[in-house]
């Protein structure tokens, strides 16, 4: 397959991704919020920082209030990961995508994507923000069950494949993190009750809330949720279950030494530490560097995959290719 | 259904007769669509927009420097045609399509119709489109233009006419699909009361025409389609002719030219050969080794791997030479000069400005000719006498009088009408018709093909970029 459409699949999926896990922080959020006591210090401004936009967000705003907070995410076109702009960008890709995608899924991403641009600036309001992205969570999910089900799995699949799990594995840690942003200014006690909330809506905005008292603990407590949805082998949205997902996806393509190489360097580093003793400015460095490796990981990926048609001359015929 | 504007002072109807009552093949939908309410009508009609943007079925128009997507404006009314009517145009496309073929490897190979005085020389030297760099080829069954939209329109008396062979990089055939899927999809029920004829196996016609134009002939071959990008007017329909045919879709920076001379795609696991290309960029841009320098478009190399034979090109470069407004005029003659037989379908009557008293005849009736340049196409550049102002005629007679070559000229004729739904009524509106001919190893017509409708009352263009729209193409079988 060419390079450019695995890389304009990779990407394409990466959006869509993008886009998801937005719309799904910002619904745990805004549910968390109503939920917290009067006083406490829960700022809009997490989102922002969860998202790792602190610099491009105060060139166009001064407050961090709800409306500007997501007016930012949703609809804002200035800001390239805003919903909206994912959407845009995952709509273009599939577009020089159609040879390879069943027919159906064009259809499904362009028509979400009218729907999210047709609606996102009326839902900076809440109520209809809620029901606007829970129906892009729900169209983004009928897009991947059509790809899975419709499409041959082979080589331009695995870059479906791997656009998603990267993406989702970074957001993930992302969302972890969304405690220090919270806790570290105010070194509130573990108990908390606000703090718990704010772990149950963690676990929310990644749909785990429910296997993760099934099958972790019945208590949200931050070091075990943590630990859960770093290192949890069995739900889909853990960082481990996206790095061995990325893993099997290796094994299907030519050339993978370099790119795997980088990922077993993740996996080391997300094995070998141990969770519970770390302080929130540890654990928020810890995850510093897990994005850092998955940001390696996308170079290598790149290097190996997509660098071939980026140059205008092109290599030597290797002898014995057609 | 109301159809009080008819008859049209004129002008010849596709689907009502001069006593105002459906044509035969056209009663049946008469009949279902005075069942419908003007409510009904009209939730169909939203339900086409609906699906027209989910489906993306857009055309990119350039206006003050940005590139819009614009939805495809399309009438829910079909334009119908009889299978035995349609025998005898599919039967003429043919005959003029392999002479067109005969006539450009001729024109590259030894020119035996300009040794006769069939053909003038001079003509042959001032064409834009005659690319030296082809002299000598004879592609794979001497065809060099594979893919052919021919443009036909019906006058008055009911003639149809070809008003111009599109052989260069014709498009609009995927609107042809779409349209005909938005029907199946919106009225699904008028399909059991029409013996409506299928359209759906053109991409598998267009496979197998460049299949066998692959120089490995026992392997399966790698097809690809060369488009411009994303920005060109046609990427709809580049992206769904190579879904629709399990092809690539290629720019020319994903293909490069080894030193083997053949054309290779830059793979994720190396380079793969590519054996055919659909190429939808004219020749300008196709190699800059050998064409324009400085396009970026094309493949560097790509004439070379070409001529040696080691990948098929469609339509193959120089094939434009026949796609010229002038050249046109001479195609009666072409088709009886290599097939001795007589033209099938007739040809609009001509006159060609190179040639004095037809230059004197067409300035003097500037105000009832249609004036119209041999290089343009997309309705570019064309003068309609009947409709001009005098500093538009004007400005055309110097046009003219600068450049006689480039410039021909044409009655105006009255394009027949079709019934189109404005507001809740139907009211004629101007048409022509654009089959798809195929050729390689064997010949194939479109069963009927791409109406295009110019939607504004009165107006004879009927092109997209310029207020057009389009319909449904039915062929039916007279139900006996």
């Amino acid at each position: 397959m060419l390079s450019r459409v695995a890389e304009n699949l990779y990407w394409m999926t990466r959006y869509l991704e993008r886009a998801e896990n937005t719309a799904r922080l910002i619904n745990a959020t805004t549910h968390v919020l109503l939920d917290l006591p009067r006083g406490a210090s829960f700022g809009w401004d997490v989102l922002i920082k969860v998202a790792g936009q602190d610099a491009l967000f105060s060139e166009f705003y001064t407050e961090h209030d709800e409306t500007s907070v997501m007016r930012f995410l949703i609809s804002d076109e200035r800001n390239p990961s805003s919903i909206v702009s994912c959407m845009r960008c995952a709509r273009q890709n599939s577009r020089t995508l159609r040879d390879v995608l069943p027919r159906v899924a064009w259809e499904r991403i362009n028509s979400l994507y009218l729907l999210v641009n047709g609606h996102a600036a009326g839902a900076v309001e809440r109520t209809l923000r809620y029901s606007l992205l829970d129906q892009l969570i729900e169209r983004r999910q009928s897009v991947i069950g059509l790809l899975s089900d419709c499409m041959s799995h082979d080589v331009a699949f695995q870059f479906i494949k791997l656009g998603r799990y990267l993406e989702r594995a970074d957001m993930t840690t992302r969302i972890v993190d969304i405690n220090a942003a919270v806790l570290v200014p105010r070194q509130q006690s573990a108990e908390d009750p606000a703090i718990a909330l704010l772990w149950m809506g963690v676990l929310e905005s990644l749909n785990a809330y429910q296997m993760y008292r099934r099958h972790a603990s019945v208590h949200v407590h931050g070091a075990e949720v943590v630990g859960y949805l770093l290192r949890d082998m069995h739900f889909p949205r853990t960082v481990s279950y996206c790095l061995a997902e990325l893993e099997e996806c290796l094994a299907q393509l030519p050339h993978h030494a370099p790119p795997l190489k980088m990922l077993r360097i993740a996996e080391r580093r997300l094995q070998g530490m141990y969770i519970g003793e770390l302080t929130p400015v540890a654990r928020h460095e810890y995850l510093d560097a897990v994005q850092s490796d998955l940001a390696k990981f996308h170079d290598e990926i790149a290097a190996e995959y997509f660098h071939l048609h980026r140059e205008r001359q092109g290599p030597a015929i290797p002898a014995g290719t057609g | 259904m109301n159809l009080d504007q008819y008859p049209v002072a004129g002008a010849y109807d596709e689907l009502v007769g001069s006593d105002r009552k459906p044509r035969p093949a056209a009663t049946a939908l008469f009949d279902y669509l005075a069942r419908l309410s003007p409510a009904e009508l009209n939730e169909r009609r939203a339900a086409v927009d609906a699906a027209i943007m989910t489906m993306g079925i857009t055309f990119t128009i350039y206006s003050d420097g940005a590139n819009i997507d614009r939805a495809w404006p399309f009438d829910i009314i079909p334009r119908i045609m009889a299978r035995d009517e349609w025998r005898l145009v599919e039967t003429g496309l043919k005959q003029r399509l392999s002479a067109l073929n005969l006539f450009i490897n001729d024109l590259y190979n030894g020119q035996a119709i300009v040794k006769d005085g069939i053909f003038p020389s001079e003509l042959l030297g001032s064409s834009r489109n005659f690319r030296p760099q082809c002299v000598g080829q004879t592609p794979p069954f001497g065809v060099w233009a594979h893919i052919c939209g021919t443009d036909l329109v019906r006058d008055r008396d009911g003639t149809i006419y070809v008003l111009e062979d599109n052989l260069r990089v014709p498009s609009g055939v995927s609107y042809m699909l779409e349209n005909r899927m938005l029907m199946k999809r919106l009225f699904p029920e008028l399909f059991k009361v029409c013996d409506i004829l299928p359209v759906d196996d053109y991409t598998t016609r267009l496979h197998d025409t460049l299949a066998a134009l692959s120089p490995r002939q026992n392997e399966r071959p790698v097809i690809a389609v060369l488009t411009p990008g994303i920005y060109n007017s046609a990427y709809f329909e580049h992206s769904y002719l190579a879904q629709q045919m399990g092809a690539e879709l290629v720019e020319g920076s994903d293909l490069v030219v080894g030193p083997d001379e053949c054309v290779y795609m830059k793979n994720i696991e190396g380079l793969r050969r590519v054996d055919v290309i659909y190429r939808r960029v004219d020749d300008d841009f196709l190699d800059p080794e050998v064409f324009r320098p400085d396009s970026a478009l094309g493949v560097p190399g790509l004439m070379r791997a070409w001529r040696r034979g080691n990948v098929g090109i469609a339509n193959a470069p120089g094939a434009g030479v026949a796609d010229d407004k002038v050249v046109y005029t001479y195609v009666p003659k072409i088709i009886r000069y290599y097939l001795d037989q007589d033209p099938i379908l007739p040809n609009v009557p001509s006159y060609l400005c190179m040639n004095a008293d037809e230059r004197e005849f067409v300035l003097a009736n500037l105000d009832k000719l249609v004036v119209k340049p041999a290089n343009e196409s997309g309705g570019y550049g064309m003068m309609i006498g009947p409709r001009a102002s005098a500093e538009e005629r004007e400005r055309c007679r110097q046009q003219v009088c600068a450049d006689p070559r480039n410039y021909m000229a044409q009655p105006t004729l009255m394009l027949s009408t079709a019934p189109t739904l404005v507001g809740n009524d139907l009211a004629p509106r101007h048409l022509d018709l654009r089959p798809f001919v195929l050729q390689s190893e064997h010949l194939f017509v479109t069963m009927g093909g791409l109406t295009r409708v110019a939607l504004r009352e009165g107006s004879l263009v009927v092109n997209s970029s310029q207020g057009g729209g389009s319909k449904d193409t039915w062929i039916v079988e007279a139900r006996g």
